[in-house]
């Protein structure tokens, strides 16, 4: 009977080492442990054993049974941590699945960012439309009657106006700078608003000139401030943009509807300003005019240039954007081509 | 504008120690921008002069000549060339080993090197006028013509940059910084700026000691308003001669051509102090009198090369007694020219009006030395700094020369500007308070004359400036802050007023659509032009009635403006489709059409602007896109905060699908469609082996909400039952009218597929529904569940005809 017993407890022992899965391991249990296990049968035959043999036999089978049931646990446990729940082969090298997402095309994103930056110091957004007249793309903001800029070779004119004279001749905006007079006629003064949008030249174009490009000018109108205070704001909106203090310098400009009027150069930002191909050698790039508005524009706005003053900063969008990517060919912008746009996710 | 040091110099005395570098990035920062900084020597490194002292034949080359050279160095040295003028005791222009020079003029510089050229050692090699920069001081004849230093005072070995007065360095300034001011256009102007940025001071320019005794040259001013001086001087044994090798050198380090003594004369004063100059032969002024007076109708004006070209009534001319023989301030033509047999001159200094001399130039499409000075709008005393500058020079070079008659014609002065500004004024708009010494000392180094008087200065402007550049207190005011350089006044910050909030619902509105339309359908953003290919406007058969159209299109079949976004779409979509087959992409920006609209004031007249959103799915499945491109829409209003979007089938929009479209609603109002693209319109436009979904809406009609508007639903309380429906059901049976039979006994209907095929009696369909079905009151039974799912068959049956599909 003792010899029965080893026999079973070593089988049994034996299958539970040879489990490979869990299905497996649930039909043993029943096998080694159930009404009709040989453990069992060997129980149902305790009774006809003597009185020592049987105490001494039902320890025995009593601990393998207990055995029985440790490793079985211990088999299980072990299954279940080493079950993945992909039972197939998986290539874990293999690419991942897309989100299907567009994107906005960068000089939106551009756009916005500066939108963002603006909309958090008080400035209000304002769009002009994109055909103008010469009264308001010109005249009002004190470029001479004979302006090369006013020529066709400049300016794209509206077939059936370009003969005529001001508010009657039409042309795709040039410059932002019309919109300014618009807002400020519309709203009057104190004011601060920015003023995005896509601007149009009679051009050649080529890798760096664009027939239609974006510009995104801004403009304060108060009492009593300095032309200074334009650092400022300047130096704050770089730093939202770009994530940094970038250094920026005023430099001597003329344009027709600021005075003064400068040019604006930040550090070169792929050579923090140390001198590269890109900055021409000398660490600033010219990104942006800026100046105090004229009187004379003042005026056009029916604002008194004695009590108003105000300035303007001009972003050059595309030239923004190629900065921040390291796009070398400005006329990508409008390409439409999806291998360039995709790039922007 | 080529600006060179030495000349500046000649006006004013640099700070020791002060590096061209340093005078270029100061005048960028106060006064104009200076793109580069030339060193003119530099590239003249190792070339030298050589004397010839043997010429012999090659023995294996018919073309080239060994020549025996002393290049000042111990030995003389043996060096191949190929040259067609070599002679024995020539001088002439050697690079030596290490030089670099431009191989034939053409390309980058080529470092030469000691070499053998057909068997013979050749140490350098004797160079052509334009391997080393030297075609305007030495104009070849031929192609292997070499520099011949005949005449010129040189030793051998002595650096070639210093024989030919090439050490100079040279500023070039951007001319469109320079387009205000009038007085930059010299470099006694540049002088001055400089010497107002340096504080160190301006030599004064000669004056002239004209004898006003001499006889009077007759000179007519027929039109005042556009000759304002026209001063004539009448010169004799002047001759056409070399100018004397600084002057030459000056003129070429600046951009000009050597031509003559006589004309450089008046080139380099012209550069000089910016005032332009012009000589005619004397013999060439008929009737010994100038008339100033614009050209008479048909008049003709010969030109040097035979050419003509005609002149309009508009166009000022220099005449004789008969016939034009210049375009004021432009041009010269064939009469005025100096000759070899000229012998004495009348040399015009005169002053003509920008616009007169912006229109001509226009009309010609000329742009000269002269004219693009003219145009900037010269004072009228600048002729007297002219007079004596070329006076002093003709004297200097024709020494024997005499001044033989005289005439100032001199109709309208420039008016110096007087401008008062307070010292309030200035402390406040420049931001700091600025002491009046320094204030008067800017002012006065930029030739201001200024008076302090109870807090205000009262500036007289200089002549200079007064043509228009400075006007009012501002311009002043410019002049002091870039002087003392804008970065000299600290950032003051700027104060913000809050007094409301800004709502700016349609500009909100238009960037959540963006966003939603890329970042949550997935559409790639794209800009195309406003000018659009006729093809694609044809294609899609725009009523171009309504069209606007530019006067001067970027080529001709870009003429139309776009009144729809429609077809530079397609036309991206042609252009995507070599590389994409499944993509979207959608645009937003304005269409043009004719009409009227006052976007700012009355007086002016706009036509009508749209602003649109328009975008596209391309793909196989024409089913497919267009259910997707639906879904987008239907979706739009919800995550874009604004009013719903609803569809009606009414107008079918000129590029679509004869059966597939449908019309966006909002309000009551059509703002857009929706639909595949037709077959007529792809085959028009060659977009091939696809289709395309598409929809455009006018942005204008949407309606933002002031914020979200959705409200909380309570959670149901007792479960819902959901039941799957399958039901086979005649085709013509809609969408919508099964769910709105069934609309008021379901709590939630969802569609899961349309099903048409074998299995599927014709005419039929087999429609899979979810519906979910729950009772406010309580949880449903099974008997109740199965009682209502029984209604609802009936009703669906009864209504719809539609049966339980078997399973």
């Amino acid at each position: 009977m003792k010899e029965k017993l080893e026999e079973i407890s070593k089988q049994g022992l034996q299958k539970i080492d040879n489990i490979k899965s869990i299905e497996e391991l649930q039909d043993l249990r029943k096998e080694l442990m159930g009404k009709k296990s040989p453990l069992s049968e060997v129980l149902k035959t305790l009774g006809t054993l003597n009185p020592d043999m049987k105490k001494e036999v039902g320890m025995k089978a009593t601990e393998i049974k207990n055995t029985f049931s440790l490793k079985l646990d211990e088999k299980e446990e072990e299954l279940i941590a080493a079950k993945s729940v992909v039972d197939e082969p998986i290539d874990l090298t293999l690419p991942g699945i897309k989100p299907e997402e567009g994107v906005l095309h960068p000089i939106t994103q551009m756009c916005y960012d500066l939108n963002d930056a603006f909309l958090s110091l008080g400035f209000e957004v304002y769009n002009e439309d994109d055909i103008s007249s010469e009264k308001y793309a010109f005249d009002n903001l004190n470029f001479a009657p004979d302006h090369p800029a006013r020529q066709s070779m400049d300016t794209f004119w509206i077939e059936g106006t370009e003969d005529k004279l001001g508010n009657e001749r039409l042309c795709l905006r040039p410059h932002l700078t019309g919109g300014s007079v618009r807002y400020l006629l519309e709203h009057g003064a104190p004011a601060r608003f920015v003023y995005p949008g896509r601007v149009y030249r009679n051009e050649t174009t080529d890798a760096r000139h664009e027939r239609a490009f974006f510009q995104y000018e801004a403009l304060i109108v108060d009492k009593d401030i300095s032309f200074s205070s334009g650092v400022v704001m300047i130096q704050t909106i770089f730093e939202k943009v770009f994530g940094r203090k970038i250094n920026v310098r005023m430099r001597e400009g003329f344009f027709p509807f600021t005075e003064p009027g400068y040019e604006i150069d930040m550090e070169c930002l792929v050579c923090t300003g140390k001198g590269c191909r890109v900055c021409n050698h000398n660490g600033w790039i010219e990104v942006m005019p800026g100046g105090v508005i004229h009187p004379n524009v003042l005026k056009s706005a029916n604002l008194d240039p004695e009590v108003w003053t105000g300035f303007y900063i001009n972003i050059g969008l595309d030239r923004l954007v190629m900065m921040r990517y390291g796009v070398d060919d400005v006329r990508l912008f409008h390409s439409a081509d999806l291998r360039f746009l995709e790039q922007f996710k | 504008m080529r600006v060179s040091l030495n000349l500046v110099k000649k006006y004013v005395d640099l700070p020791a120690n002060l590096t061209s570098a340093q005078i270029a990035y100061d005048l960028t920062l106060r006064t104009v921008e200076v793109e580069s900084v030339e060193n003119t020597s530099e590239k003249y490194h190792d070339i030298v002069v050589g004397k010839i002292l043997n010429v012999n034949k090659h023995p294996n080359a018919d073309l080239l000549r060994i020549c025996i050279v002393d290049i000042g160095e111990a030995k003389p040295v043996q060096i191949v060339c190929g040259g067609s003028n070599l002679y024995e005791e020539e001088y002439v222009v050697v690079s030596k080993p290490g030089a670099e020079v431009v191989w034939h003029g053409e390309g980058e510089p080529v470092k030469i090197k000691e070499t053998k050229m057909r068997g013979e050692s050749s140490y350098g090699m004797i160079c052509g006028a334009e391997e080393v920069y030297l075609s305007k001081l030495f104009p070849p004849k031929d192609n292997h013509e070499i520099v011949d230093l005949k005449g010129i005072e040189c030793i051998p070995g002595q650096n070639i940059a210093e024989v030919l007065c090439m050490d100079d360095t040279v500023l070039e300034i951007d001319n469109k910084s320079l387009t205000n001011r009038p007085d930059l256009w010299g470099h006694y102007g540049i002088a001055r700026e400089l010497s107002a940025i340096y504080d160190v001071p301006l030599k004064e320019l000669p004056k002239h000691k004209i004898d006003f005794s001499l006889p009077e040259y007759n000179v007519e001013i027929m039109d005042p308003e556009k000759c304002q001086r026209y001063v004539a001087i009448e010169i004799d044994s002047v001759y056409e001669k070399a100018s004397p090798m600084w002057m030459k050198a000056l003129l070429v380090n600046c951009g000009l051509r050597p031509i003559n003594a006589i004309v450089d004369i008046t080139n380099y004063v012209m550069i000089a102090v910016g005032q332009p100059l012009h000589a005619f032969d004397r013999t060439h002024v008929d009737g010994e009198k100038i008339v100033v007076r614009n050209a008479k109708k048909g008049e003709q004006l010969l030109l040097l090369d035979n050419n003509t070209i005609d002149l309009t009534e508009d166009d000022l001319v220099i005449s004789d007694e008969h016939n034009a023989m210049a375009l004021a301030g432009i041009r010269g033509g064939m009469k005025d020219s100096i000759l070899s047999d000229t012998t004495g001159i009348i040399l015009e200094i005169a002053n003509f009006t920008a616009q007169t001399i912006r229109k001509s130039g226009k009309r010609f499409d000329e742009k000269t030395d002269a004219s693009i000075r003219y145009e900037k709008n010269i004072d009228t005393e600048r002729v007297d700094q002219g007079i004596a500058l070329s006076l002093e020079l003709f004297k200097e070079f024709f020494p024997e020369s005499n001044i033989v008659s005289f005439c100032d014609q001199y109709p309208k002065k420039t008016k110096r500007a007087e401008i008062s500004i307070s010292q309030e004024f200035l402390n406040i708009r420049l931001g700091k308070v600025l002491a009046k010494d320094i204030v008067e000392r800017v002012l006065k180094a930029l030739g201001y004359e200024v008076e302090f008087k109870d807090n205000v200065y009262h500036v007289i402007v200089p002549v200079w400036r007064s043509t228009g550049d400075v006007s009012i207190k501002d311009d002043v005011m410019g002049d002091i802050a870039r002087l003392l350089s804008f970065d000299s006044f600290s950032a003051k910050p700027l104060t913000i007023t809050f007094s409301h909030a800004v709502h700016q619902d349609s500009i909100l509105l238009e960037r959540r659509l963006r966003e939603y339309l890329a970042y949550r359908c997935g559409f790639n953003e794209i800009f195309t032009y406003p000018w659009i290919d006729e093809k694609y406007i044809k294609a899609i058969k725009t009523d171009l009635s309504k069209s606007i159209k530019l006067a001067t299109p970027p080529a001709p079949e870009l003429s139309f403006l776009r009144s729809s976004l429609i077809p530079g779409m397609l036309e991206a979509i042609s252009k995507n489709l070599r590389y994409y087959e499944n993509f979207k992409m959608f645009e937003m920006a304005q269409i043009f059409e004719k009409g009227e609209y006052h976007e700012s004031s009355l007086d002016e007249t706009l036509p009508i602007h749209k602003k649109y959103l328009t975008g596209c799915i391309v793909g196989k499945n024409a089913k497919d896109i267009f259910y997707q491109l639906k879904g987008a829409i239907e979706s739009m209003a919800s995550f874009c905060h604004m009013k719903d979007l609803t569809f009606i089938r009414e107008e079918k929009p000129s590029w679509a699908d004869v059966n597939v479209y449908l019309n966006i609603m909002c309000d009551e109002k059509i703002i857009g469609s929706i639909g595949l693209l037709s077959f007529a319109v792809m085959s028009e436009t060659k977009i091939k082996r696809t289709n395309v979904a598409l929809f455009e809406i006018n942005f204008g009609y949407l309606k933002p909400f002031d914020s979200r508007t959705n409200e909380f639903k309570h959670l149901p309380q007792f479960p819902l039952v959901e039941k799957d429906l399958s039901l086979l059901i005649d085709n013509d049976i809609s969408w919508e009218v099964i769910t709105e039979t069934i609309k008021g006994k379901v709590k939630e209907i969802q569609f899961i597929e349309e099903y048409r095929g074998n299995q599927i009696p014709d005419g039929k369909k087999s429609v899979m529904l979810r519906i979910k079905i729950g009772n406010d009151n309580g949880t449903m039974t099974s008997e109740e569940i199965t009682k209502e799912m029984e209604q609802i068959v009936k009703i669906l049956y009864k209504k719809c005809g539609a049966e339980l599909r078997e399973e």
